[in-house]
């Protein structure tokens, strides 16, 4: 293992990809050097060579025998075939996926009644034709073998029929007592149904108890606008609208909630066509690096605990600067906390320059009293009503953690005879100081409704499987309140009932269907003389139009805001190495804990960390260095030093993680791993943070201290993994060509120089002898590509946030399989559309950069020169194209890519494609699978095809209308996807399309271009939008 | 010292090497002929769960291929009938035939007839019927005259370098729209000018292109 290298100076302004690249230590030249790391090319599979030639006889024997004679293949046709459906022709319907107290809205693709792929509805405010990857891969959940099958009574089987019978008899105790010693626990919800049933609940029996929870939720911000205004309000941000953005620990791009409609609207804000536009600019402050702090012009890292300091600050320099800011009479900002003032000053007179154009938005992690503030802010810099709007909450349960407190101590003192947890999974993620799991105890009658069997279930003496919400009737409202049907996709797979229909059995003590509940509520909103028809219409169209919640205008109570900020104020420490500040954050993976056991998600690296199948403790390279902890590579894998964290008596082992940007004296942790009954993936994937997590610091508190231990933990994490080719070259040949990869330039610079982006390439060429098309010669005969059409794709770095959607949507499109942490440590992930994030700067203050790379189609394809077999060859169109059924698995083609974009099937991934090696895999997964797109076999090389099943579909339609291909037809999977639309993908040979007017932008540039194997895909280069008061900009 | 070869044995040598050569061109040939879909799959003819005759429905009844096979002309897959479609006329006719006992038991308890697949291609390769009938492919150049056939089997080898062929060169397998599921149809004498004009019209550039089936 190798010690960090802290000097940084010599760091400069050069991009690194890890700290082992920025020490260039010998570990890292050595992964680099490698086409895939050490061990990606041997045989571990458990299966001993014996027992493998043995199978390999005995399938070779059945071969022989069977091999004559082709398998019996039969087709099963419908005994009445429905109407709407043609066999082969995919559907789409409109549904809405809800998420926390949002909803975003869905098209889905079925085939044959079954739904493979999902993605954002164009037309529905929440996700703007978009879908995160939580939404992509909410379809694997849908497939996933481990959801529970069948009601269990005390861990038994049992049935549906017995849960509502006994259910009657405890209705009929309860009715008589008005429900005393019931109660309820849900997660929170935004949804006219349930709130009408919870409204007829807790009107059949008023002496019952409702407490929501959610371990994760924006209650934080309900309760500041609560503080500030006494209304119970949603903002709704408008970020296309804001010239200076100010994030004090909010990651709106990608965690906080609505981020698809805030990831376009601010990626819209720096859109920018030539060098006489402008661009919006991201201030952000906070403790752990998060995909909007990568997008800043100017960040700021701080412990979370100083950023209500912070945000005082920034209130009494926008007060100076003539935006006076209500709620800070008698609060002093805390002395002995090192502030930026130059930094607060140069953001406040930013701020009030664009004075209703701007935004100040806070993290749900921070506490209610910042969040009162910066709405006092938002108001007196005007951008209420026009970059922020605030609307009346109708229709939800909201998260409250006082009121599980108090249910936790009602069943403590044998208040409560019997418990309904409606989903959610409180055993596993309560608050550790409220000890659920001991509370539960003292409840007679639990019964636990959700997905899956799981931690709870087991402590229950009920558990009622839920269904998933593409199989069940239900409705939603969006963060603007917009109303849309949740509408079933498939009957229930294993005969779950959604928690409208549990709902309504508790309320009724009988059984009504979700979709007569919804109707009914929806008689509501629907006239009843046209109900039919209007209905309809709701369910093709995904939404009700014009159901937005009108704006309020709330007042602002600058007394409370004061009172509530003083008390805050003084409870301000500083951290230290005795007093380490312990932060708490839903993982990118696995939110919650909730997507433990979605494969895909789990595979997924942490946009930052890069960390796949695991969660770390982050702690900055200063405190790292003070603890004596370093990090690197050995035999070409992540070997990690554990760290023991204490927290008010408690405590966990991590393994850590050294982050560069992020606060000293801070540790973040993330939420949602260390599940014990997730299922068969999710079971004892990293460690369970909830463990040290109370109920009265659930996002961050002072009071960490940590311990070193004596070992260490393997870590998947991708970063090093596919380096491109030039970092195989000496350091100081990376440090000269690096920028040259990923280019990126001040708006100043830009201004000055629009064309940097093409200017420092170096082209070779025998003697710079030049074909007829002015391009340098090649050794090769060069195809003219110029008639039909010519598929190219460009990629907006400005615009890309690096938030992981495209990499999940490729994954359902293309039936990428899923290979599980010890493939990825070995480096076989199999994600065609990878995204290199690149440090630039200091160890401690660096800028970060994402850069999606996926197959670049390259004219002069140098896999193609290479195979031996001709499986990889062009098409007319330009395409590189891969040939499964001919490729025998050299691998010579991954070696001489530049890019590395290829992937290698070492094992069989997808079970059942080739005859032997059968692993134990449950038949339900392949119904997630593209019936469009090959299943590959083990053996074979894979990579991006541009969606070539997509092209085929849209040329196929195209000519049976007797039309060309229209632009914007074929759409890729991951510009579908795209929250910022930074891909664009289309025909080049057009030059009114999209994609090759795209690319007449002067900061257009080619990845690699000095090899001249000219890419289809081409890069827009990023910019920065640095204030030049400020005088050293973090970018530049 | 005597010979120990005689005279004859520096034929063998020779013969030796033409003998080799001929076993492998006979090993090659039969590996080229046996083992590729002209033997093993052409004339795959397998028993059907009910001994349904496209002679006698599709030929002597004329009824056209596409009353059953609805998707041909806009769905990659032609798609076997459902039960309910053999019902339209059997709830009338041969209402208590011994050979539609399985259609009638399909009818009754909901589960369907498991057919035999006749025609397959790989799963790696795409065929799309509603393409080459939009384009005036007909039913016979891949499938045969069915109507014909008692029990369908196979009748063309549906392997790459068929598919090639006609991809390469189309001109004799284009009809009129009318002609598509016309059954033993002769191809008229100016054939070659209606391809030419047909190509024209509708943009038929058959692909060669590995992504015209790969995907």
């Amino acid at each position: 293992m190798s010690s960090m290298n802290h000097d940084q100076g010599s760091a400069g302004d050069k991009y690194w990809r890890s700290l082992d690249h920025l020490a260039d230590t010998p570990e890292f030249q050595a992964i680099v050097q490698r086409e895939f790391p050490e061990h990606a090319s041997e045989m571990t599979h458990p299966i001993t060579r014996r027992n493998f030639l043995s199978l390999m006889g005995a399938s070779l024997a059945f071969a022989g025998l069977a091999g004559c004679r082709r398998p019996v293949e039969k087709i099963i046709p419908y005994v009445v075939k429905p109407e709407e459906i043609v066999p082969g022709v995919a559907q789409r319907f409109a549904t809405a996926m809800p998420f926390g107290t949002t909803a975003y809205g869905l098209v889905v693709t079925t085939h044959e009644g079954r739904p493979t792929k999902v993605d954002g509805h164009p037309g529905h405010p929440g996700s703007l034709g978009a879908a995160h990857a939580f939404m992509q891969a909410s379809i694997l959940d849908l497939y996933d073998p481990d959801r529970s099958k069948t009601v269990l009574k005390e861990g038994k089987e049992s049935s549906w029929p017995d849960f509502v019978s006994a259910w009657r008899d405890l209705y009929a105790a309860y009715i008589k007592d008005q429900g005393a010693g019931l109660a309820v626990l849900s997660g929170s919800f935004v949804s006219p149904t349930l709130a009408r049933l919870k409204a007829e609940f807790l009107k059949a029996f008023p002496r019952a108890r409702w407490a929501t929870y959610e371990p994760v939720s924006d209650e934080n911000i309900y309760e500041g606008l609560r503080l500030a205004t006494g209304a119970t309000l949603q903002p709704v941000y408008r970020y296309d609208r804001a010239n200076v953005i100010l994030s004090l620990e909010s990651d709106f791009l990608y965690t906080g909630t609505d981020s698809i409609s805030a990831a376009r609207g601010f990626s819209d804000g720096r859109r920018i066509k030539t060098e006489q536009d402008s661009m919006n600019r991201l201030y952000v402050a906070e403790s752990t690096f998060t995909v909007t702090g990568s997008a800043a012009d100017h960040r700021l890292r701080l412990p979370g605990s100083h950023v209500a300091a912070l945000a005082l600050a920034v209130a009494r320099a926008l007060t100076a600067e003539g935006a006076v800011v209500e709620g800070m009479s008698g609060v002093d900002v805390p002395s002995g906390i090192a502030l930026e003032h130059e930094w607060i000053q140069a953001v406040a007179r930013d701020l009030v320059r664009a004075r209703g154009a701007g935004i100040i938005v806070a993290g749900y992690q921070q506490p209610p009293e910042v969040h009162a503030l910066v709405y006092a802010m938002n108001r007196a810099l005007q951008n209420e009503g026009s970059t922020i709007i605030y609307r009346e909450i109708k229709d939800a349960a909201l998260p409250n953690r006082s009121d599980l407190a108090a249910l936790v101590n009602d069943m403590n003192s044998a208040n409560v005879t019997s418990l309904v947890i409606l989903g959610g999974n409180p055993a596993y993620d309560a608050p550790a100081d409220l000890n659920f799991e001991a509370a539960l105890s003292n409840v007679r009658t639990a019964i636990h409704f959700s997905t899956h069997a799981d931690e709870t279930s087991r402590l229950c003496l009920w558990h009622v499987p839920q269904s998933h919400f593409l199989e069940s009737w239900g409705d939603v409202r969006a963060a603007d309140g917009t109303l849309s049907v949740v509408q079933p996709m498939v009957d229930p797979l294993f005969g779950a009932h959604s928690s409208i229909e549990l709902l309504s059995l508790l309320t009724t003590g009988t059984e009504v269907s979700g979709y007569e509940s919804v109707r009914a509520t929806w008689s509501l909103y629907l006239k009843a003389a046209n109900f039919e028809h209007d209905w309809r219409r709701v369910l093709h169209d995904g939404l009700l139009a014009d159901s937005a919640l009108p704006a309020v205008s709330p007042k602002v109570n600058g007394a409370a805001i004061a009172g509530a900020l003083k008390a805050l104020m003084a409870a301000v420490s500083l951290p230290g190495l005795d007093n380490m500040e312990i932060v708490f954050r839903p993982s990118a993976s696995t939110f919650d804990g909730r997507y433990a056991n979605n494969g895909w998600l789990q595979e997924l690296p942490d946009p930052i960390t890069k960390v796949a199948w695991d969660n770390v403790a982050l702690i900055s390279a200063t405190t790292a260095k003070e603890l004596k902890l370093s990090q690197g590579l050995r035999d070409g894998q992540n070997h990690q030093p554990m760290l023991r964290l204490q927290y008010q008596g408690r405590e966990i082992d991590m393994p850590i993680w050294i982050q560069p940007g992020q606060a000293d004296y801070t540790v973040t942790v993330a939420l949602g791993y260390g599940r014990r009954a997730a299922g068969r993936i999710g079971d004892g994937v990293g460690v369970n943070t909830y463990a040290l997590r109370t109920s009265t610091a659930p996002y961050f508190d002072g009071g960490l201290r940590v311990a070193r231990l004596d070992r260490t933990y393997p870590i998947a994490s991708v970063q090093d993994h596919g380096g491109l080719e030039t970092e195989t070259l000496a350091s100081n040949e990376i440090a000269r060509r690096a920028p040259t990869v990923l280019r990126e330039a001040s708006l100043e610079q830009y201004r000055k120089n629009p064309d940097f982006a093409s200017n420092d390439v170096v082209l070779p060429g025998f003697k710079g002898l030049k074909d007829k098309d002015g391009k340098p010669v090649s050794i090769y005969d060069a195809h003219a590509y110029d008639k039909g059409y010519q598929w190219g794709m460009s990629i907006d770095l400005n615009a890309c946030i690096g938030c992981n959607a495209c990499t999940v949507a490729c994954q359902s499109e293309n039936n990428i399989p899923v290979v599980g942490k010890e493939q990825v440590l070995m480096g076989r992930e199999m994600h065609w559309i990878r995204l290199d994030r690149y440090y630039k700067g200091s160890v401690d203050e660096p800028d970060v950069a994402f850069q999606p790379v996926a197959c670049q189609h390259c004219e002069n394809a140098p896999c193609e020169q290479v195979c031996p077999v001709a499986a990889t060859v062009h098409d007319k169109e330009g395409l590189n194209v891969m040939v499964y059924n001919r490729c025998v698995g050299t691998r010579y083609c991954a070696n001489n890519c530049p890019y590395k974009v290829r992937r290698f099937n070492f094992l069989e991934f997808n079970p059942g494609t080739s005859g032997f090696m059968q692993e134990d895999s449950p038949e339900i997964l392949k119904l997630v699978r593209n019936p469009d797109v090959t299943v590959r076999m083990r053996g074979v090389m894979e990579k991006c095809t541009y969606c070539v099943q997509r092209i085929s579909s849209a040329r196929i339609a195209a000519k049976k209308e007797g039309r060309e291909i229209r632009d914007g037809e074929v759409v890729t999977a991951c510009q579908q996807t795209c929250p910022t639309q930074a891909i664009v993908f289309g025909n080049l040979n057009d030059p009114e399309s999209r994609v090759a007017r795209i690319k007449q932008a002067n900061r257009d540039y080619e990845l690699l271009a000095e090899l001249n194997v000219r890419p289809r895909t081409s890069y827009l280069a990023r910019l920065r939008n640095p204030n030049p008061d400020l005088e050293q900009p973090v970018a530049g | 010292m005597a010979q120990i070869f005689p005279k004859w044995s520096n034929r063998v040598p020779p013969l030796v090497a033409a003998g080799v050569l001929l076993l492998g061109a006979a090993l090659t040939g039969f590996f080229w002929y046996y083992g590729s879909p002209m033997f093993t799959d052409v004339g795959y003819r397998p028993k059907q769960p009910v001994p349904y005759s496209h002679k006698l429905h599709a030929g002597d009844l004329g009824i056209d291929c596409r009353y059953c096979h609805v998707g041909a002309e806009v769905s990659p897959v032609a798609m076997v009938p459902p039960t309910a479609t053999c019902m339209n006329c059997h709830n009338l006719i041969l209402t208590q035939s011994e050979k539609l006992l399985p259609v009638r038991e399909s009818w009754a308890t909901g589960q369907p007839i498991p057919w035999v697949r006749v025609h397959k291609t790989p799963d790696y390769a795409y065929f799309n019927h509603s393409i080459h009938l939009n384009a005036g492919v007909g039913c016979e150049s891949c499938h045969g005259n069915i109507a014909e056939m008692e029990e369908v089997q196979q009748m063309q080898p549906l392997s790459m370098g068929w598919c090639l062929d006609c991809h390469r060169n189309p001109d004799h397998h284009l009809r009129p729209a009318s002609e598509i599921t016309k059954m033993n149809w002769q191809p008229p004498k100016e054939q070659l000018a209606f391809a030419a004009r047909i190509k024209e019209e509708r943009r038929i550039a058959p692909s060669e292109d590995c992504t015209a089936c790969h995907r």
